[in-house]
This record gives C-alpha cells, structure tokens and sequence, in this order.
C-alpha cells in the first residue's frame, strides 16, 4: 500500500513538469493515416491487445476509470481522444510520454492501428479516412492449407498473383470460443510453403476438428479465412453431472454413501426399536 | 413436602439412603419461585422470536457474509455439552468407575437437556422453519446437514433411553414410596414405571438394554460431534479447513461438559443436601477428568493454529492474525489464556479441586467455552476465499442483535427448565443403583 502511495506521489510530481507543455505532435506525423482496414477482426485484435496493455492506466473505454494521475490518462473514447485525427493517437502511442510508456519497439505498427481501430469503434460518426496507397499494386493474394500429421505440422500454401513466392507473412490461429490461440507467425519458403507447429494434444470438438484462421500478409495486401480442419484429438465430452456423485442431486446420490448412510441408520433404529418394544414386555417377566 | 414413612424406629442404610435421594422429589416453594422466573423470562424471549417468525431472520445481525451467527455457534456449543453423558456414563461406568454412580444421571439429564433444545436451536436458525419437512422431502443424503439432522435426533432418542432406563426402578420407587403426590404425577409415574415389580428378571433384562445403549451411544455421540464439525470442516474455508476438526471438536466438548457437570454437581449437592453422596471426592475427580480432557484440547487447540500458521497461506494468515492481534484477539485472547490454560493449571492444584473454588473454575470455563465456539463459527466467515466487495458495510463485521441474544438465552432457559423439572420430578441420584452398591460393599 505504501509503495503505491508514494507511485501516486511520484507521478503527481512529473506531471506538473511535463503538464507544462501541450503534447504537440509533428504535422506530418498527425496527417498519417492507417492503411488497414478498420473491420470488426480488427477492433477485436485492438480490444484484446488493449485489455493487455492499457486498460491498467486508461481504464475500460467509455467508464471513464483511468488512474488519478497528472496529466490524466484519460479514456479512450472520449472527446479528447477522438478529436484527434489517427496519426496523432498513432505517434503518441509510438513515442510516448512521461508515465505513458514507448510502445515503438513494444508494438508492431499494425499492432497500434489495431488500437486506434478499437478507439474509433466508440465513436459513430467517425469515418476512415482512405490511404493512399500510391503506385503500389495490391497483390492478389491466395494460400491452400493441409496438415501434415508426421510432423505435426499445419502448411500452408501462399499464391501471390497465381505465383509462389518466398518471403510473405503467414499467422494462424486456433479460434476459440472467447478469443483467439496464436499458433504461430513465419514467413513462406521459396516454394511458397510456411509450418506452422501445432500441438496435437489441443481439444478438438467431437470430431477432432478445429477451426484455423490463416492470415497472409504481403505489403499492404491481408488475406484472411478461417477453416475447419481436423487436426486434434476428438474430445472426450463427459458430463459432470451424470451418473452418482457428491455433487449430483440427491436422487443421484452415490451409492457407496446410501448404502453406508441406511445402514447405520437401520442398523442404530433397530436396536432403538428392539430396546423401546423390550421395554413394553418388561411387566410380563416375572 | 413429600411424605416418607418416618414412623419406622429402626431406619436401616438403604432405607436412610432412600429417604435422603427421594425428599428432593417434590414441588417445593424455591421450585415454583424458580420456574416462575424462568417460564417470565422465556415469555419475553419469546416475544423475540415471533419477531423473527413474522419479520424473518432481517431481525437478527447475520447477512450475506457471516450467514451462520451466534445461533450456530449456541448450536454447536449445545451438542459440545451434551457429549458428557457419553464420557460419564459409558466410557467411565464400562471401564469400572464406581464413583460416577451418583453423578451419571446428573450428566445424562444435561445431555438429555442440551441435546434436546440443540435441535430447537437450529430451528431458530431457519428463516421459514414451516419448510422444515423440505429436509426430508428435498433433503440430499450428500449433504452434511442431513447428516446432522438424522444424527441429532438419534442421540436425543439415545440419550432419553440411556436416561430412562436406570429410571425405571427408582420411578417404581417413587410411585410406591412417596405419598401426597399429585393426581397427574402419580398417574406419569404408573405410565413411566411401565409394571415394574423389583424381580430379579427385569433387573436383568434392564441391566441388558442399559449396556447395550452403554456401547452404542459411544459411536453416535463421536458421530454427533464430529458430523457437526463437518458442517463446518466441508466447507472450504479458511479456519474450518481442517481434517482433525472432529476430533477437536470432540475434545473441546468433553472439557465444556465436565464444567457444566461440576457446575450441576455443585448446585444440586448445596440446594439439595446431599453432601454424603455428592461428595468432595467427586469434585477431586471430576477436576482431574477436566485437568485431562483440557491438556487433550489444547493439543487440539495448538495444533489447529500451529499446522496453518506455519505453512502461512495467504487466507489463513488473515484468518489467524484476526484471531492473534486483530479484530477478535481481546476475545480469542481471553477465551484460550483464561478460559483454558490458566484454569486447567489452576486445576493441578489439589485445594482448587475443592468444590467452591473447582465450581467457579468451571462456570469460567463454561463461558469461555461458549465464546469459543463463536470464534469457531464466526471470524472464518469475516475471511473468505473471495473479496467481500460492492456489499454494504455493515456486512463487513457480524454483531448479534438483541433479538439474537434474547433467543439464544431462551435456549438457555429452556435447557435449564428441563433440567430443573427432571431433577424434580425423579430422584437426581439413582437410588437403587446406590443401594446395589452399597450392598455389594458390605459384602
């Protein structure tokens, strides 16, 4: 509890000194904007990444709970933050500031527009501006999936305009119910061909099949899909509740304990009863 | 006053003997005055329970927290005393202690006693005791509580019989000997001493039955304690967390009973003369039973702090430092220090066995015993394994209410109404079995 009086303290302090200047962000840095897509997968990457990394100091978006410290954290998804255009949450997040930590080395660019993807989410009336992706030509991007169980390993194929190419980005994922398990992230060989391990004791559904998000990423160029592919164990789903236990209800009492309960107490009661009934014969001895 | 045959020149032993144990059966002014005090006293308490019947358990302190008050505690402190009659009666008389004979039934009445208003008190612990019978009907064989229910009213049977059945004779004594008896108490009498004529076949068959009952009340009041301390123990908590909570259950009731016994022993050996039979032997001994079964529960006692404080788990360190110098250390302080090692050192000391001194010790002993099993049932609800958080705040500590502390000592009323009845209406001390002894003396 001490220590975390005298982080306030110390905090206030530096405050006062950076609070002295406005948080002023170079003109082309503000003008940069975000060359991925703002899509529902990619809030949700910016939430989980957020929820990691954030939520500690800038509390969760819209409650207005960030740490009482000076300057203020503040909440993502208030004025002060959407007021300002993309490149300058971009740049403030890279470089950041006093107490606010640099995530340039932390985070992959991606990653932080990921985070501005999750921040504009609160705000209705924000529209992307477009990038201008200048004489690029986005290529065509197409992969083919297998699993090759020797070696347990998920493969994926990369086509790039209709070509194998070596050196694309290739991430899979095992989806979850709740989020999403990274497998790993590689890049093609010259045949076009990333591994991606996958560890075959992971629980499938029923029939041993997981769904694989696959992502390829070539310059500005995302192609993304989720598959089914039976890759795990079949899962073994036993009900909890089934069958005699301690837990179940009480007309599905173990049988070990009825048996052990009724004994004792027919056995206790009878020997009761057979005193109580002597006990009614007692005028008749003589 | 009840008449005894007095017109006998030669008055032998046995017949002075029965003169002497049969006087205190009677209805006498101190009875009525005392019972009348009691049944006013009850009457109020009352009053606070049918608050609690019309507003339900919101006029007691408990909440969502500490849902188990002084209610449970009194609970438990009940069952802890009526294990005596157990340890008197079956574990000594079997061994072939002889000098228990005029102080069994004085522990078998406080068994009885304790045993039967333990279960009422549970009752007032129920927020719609009309539901009672949903135990029964909806009741799950895997729940401790079910247990204890099937337990306690088997022990209450158990300890009635093992009461009852050294009764008979002396019951056929009293119908036969004393005379300006009231119409209902001769007619209770006729119904009690079910034809008993003093033949050599009943004793025997009494004698049987009473053995039997010896041995079997040996298991089920173990069971009766220890299935109360599961209660607690099967309940993942810091503080009840422990495979030995029968066992120190058991111990710590044996160390209450024997107060509460040496307390009855005192009151009845004063109010109703009988300081040939009750004697300062007995006292001696009983201090000595009580020197023993208080070295076993602080065994108990260290062991149960010494094995968590030890490991120091993050609950338990909470739990004990709440005992040791936070919110309940005045109280755990007191009730361990004077309420069990000094008395029992004390004890050690042969003039403090004497009956005054011996009598004080235990009445300590018995209020400490009683504070005792509310810091049992208490401050390990104050600690749970989860943050007691986003709740008001008086939920952050438990104090019993006033309608809480005039229910619990309705139960004490209760409990000393029944005992004030039985020991009026039957001899306090078996008179043929003194008289058996006596002959078998002589002999």
């Amino acid at each position: 509890m001490k220590n975390y009086i005298l982080l306030i303290f110390f905090v206030l302090n530096f405050g006062f000194v950076v609070n002295a200047q406005e948080w002023t962000v170079p003109a082309e840095e503000a003008e940069k904007v975000s060359p991925y897509i703002f899509e529902d997968d990619f809030v949700t990457d910016g939430e989980i990444l957020y929820e990691n990394s954030c939520t500690s100091c800038h509390g969760t978006p819209t409650e207005n709970n960030f740490m009482p410290f000076s300057p203020p954290p503040g909440d993502p998804a208030s004025e002060q933050f959407q007021s300002q255009p993309d490149g300058a949450l971009f740049y403030k997040i890279q470089k950041g500031r006093g107490i606010m930590p640099v995530f340039e080395n932390i985070l992959a660019e991606e990653e932080i527009w990921s985070l501005i993807a999750y921040f504009r989410s609160f705000n209705k009336e924000y529209v992307q501006p477009e990038f201008d992706y200048g004489d690029e030509v986005l290529s065509e991007l197409k992969f083919d999936l297998d699993f090759d169980e020797n070696i347990d390993k998920l493969v994926v194929k990369v086509f790039s305009d209709g070509e194998v190419e070596e050196g694309i980005d290739v991430s899979a994922f095992v989806v979850g119910m709740f989020g999403k398990f990274p497998l790993g992230k590689t890049k093609t060989n010259e045949l076009g061909l990333a591994y991606l391990d996958v560890d075959p004791s992971l629980p499938g559904d029923k029939q041993g099949n997981l769904d694989i998000l696959v992502r390829v990423r070539k310059g500005y160029a995302i192609e993304k899909a989720t598959t089914s592919m039976k890759i795990a164990e079949p899962a073994q789903q036993t009900s909890l509740i089934e069958g005699r236990h301690l837990w179940s209800t009480g007309d599905k009492a173990p049988v070990w304990l009825l048996v052990t309960f009724l004994l004792i107490v027919v056995g206790i009661w009878g020997v009761i009863l057979y005193i109580i009934f002597g006990l009614f014969r007692l005028k008749k001895i003589g | 006053m009840a008449g005894i045959h007095k017109s006998e020149v030669t008055i032998s032993q046995s017949g002075k003997m029965e003169h002497d144990l049969l006087r205190t059966v009677n209805w006498n002014g101190r009875f009525k005055l005392w019972m009348g005090f009691l049944s006013l006293l009850l009457l109020v308490c009352l009053y606070f329970y049918y608050l609690q019947l019309r507003d339900g358990l919101s006029v007691t302190g408990m909440h969502d927290i500490v849902s188990w008050g002084i209610y449970i505690s009194n609970f438990v402190f009940f069952i802890a005393v009526s294990l005596i009659g157990m340890l008197i009666s079956s574990v000594l008389g079997m061994i072939g202690y002889k000098w228990i004979k005029p102080i069994s039934r004085i522990a078998e009445i406080i068994a009885v006693a304790f045993a039967l208003v333990a279960g009422l008190v549970i009752i007032t612990d129920m927020g719609r005791p009309d539901r009672l019978q949903h135990l029964v009907m909806y009741g799950r064989i895997q729940s401790p509580i079910v247990w204890d229910i099937t337990i306690v009213i088997t022990y209450v049977v158990l300890s009635l019989l093992l009461l009852y059945l050294p009764l008979i004779p002396d019951i056929a004594l009293c119908n036969k000997k004393l005379t300006g008896l009231p119409a209902f108490q001769r007619r209770l009498y006729k119904i009690l001493s079910l034809g008993w004529a003093d033949k050599p076949g009943q004793f025997k068959v009494i004698k049987r039955y009473f053995r039997i009952l010896l041995i079997m009340i040996i298991p089920v009041a173990l069971a009766i304690h220890t299935v109360t301390s599961w209660l607690f123990a099967m309940t993942l908590r810091p503080g009840w967390d422990s495979p030995i909570f029968g066992p120190y259950f058991v111990s710590g009731a044996f160390v209450a009973g024997c107060a509460a016994v040496i307390i009855a022993m005192y009151f009845f050996q004063k109010n109703y003369k009988l300081q040939e039979y009750i004697t300062n032997r007995h006292f001696d001994l009983m201090g000595k039973l009580l020197v023993l079964v208080s070295l076993v529960y602080v065994y108990f006692n260290i062991n149960e702090i010494i094995v968590p404080a030890y490991k120091f788990k993050p609950f338990e360190v909470e739990h004990i430092g709440n005992l040791f110098y936070g919110h309940d250390s005045a109280l755990f302080w007191m009730v361990q220090t004077g309420g069990l090692i000094i008395p029992f050192l004390l004890l050690m000391i042969p003039k403090m066995r004497k009956p005054l001194p011996i009598t004080i010790i235990s009445v300590v002993i018995l209020v400490a015993a009683w504070f005792k099993r509310y810091l049992i049932v208490v401050p390990t609800q104050l600690t749970p394994y989860y943050p007691i958080q986003n709740v008001p705040e008086r939920y952050h500590s438990y104090t019993p209410t006033i309608a809480e502390i005039a229910i619990t000592v309705a139960s004490f009323v209760l409990v000393l109404m029944i005992i004030t009845i039985l020991s009026k209406l039957f001899p306090i001390i078996p008179v043929w079995e003194m008289k058996e002894e006596n002959e078998n003396q002589k002999q």
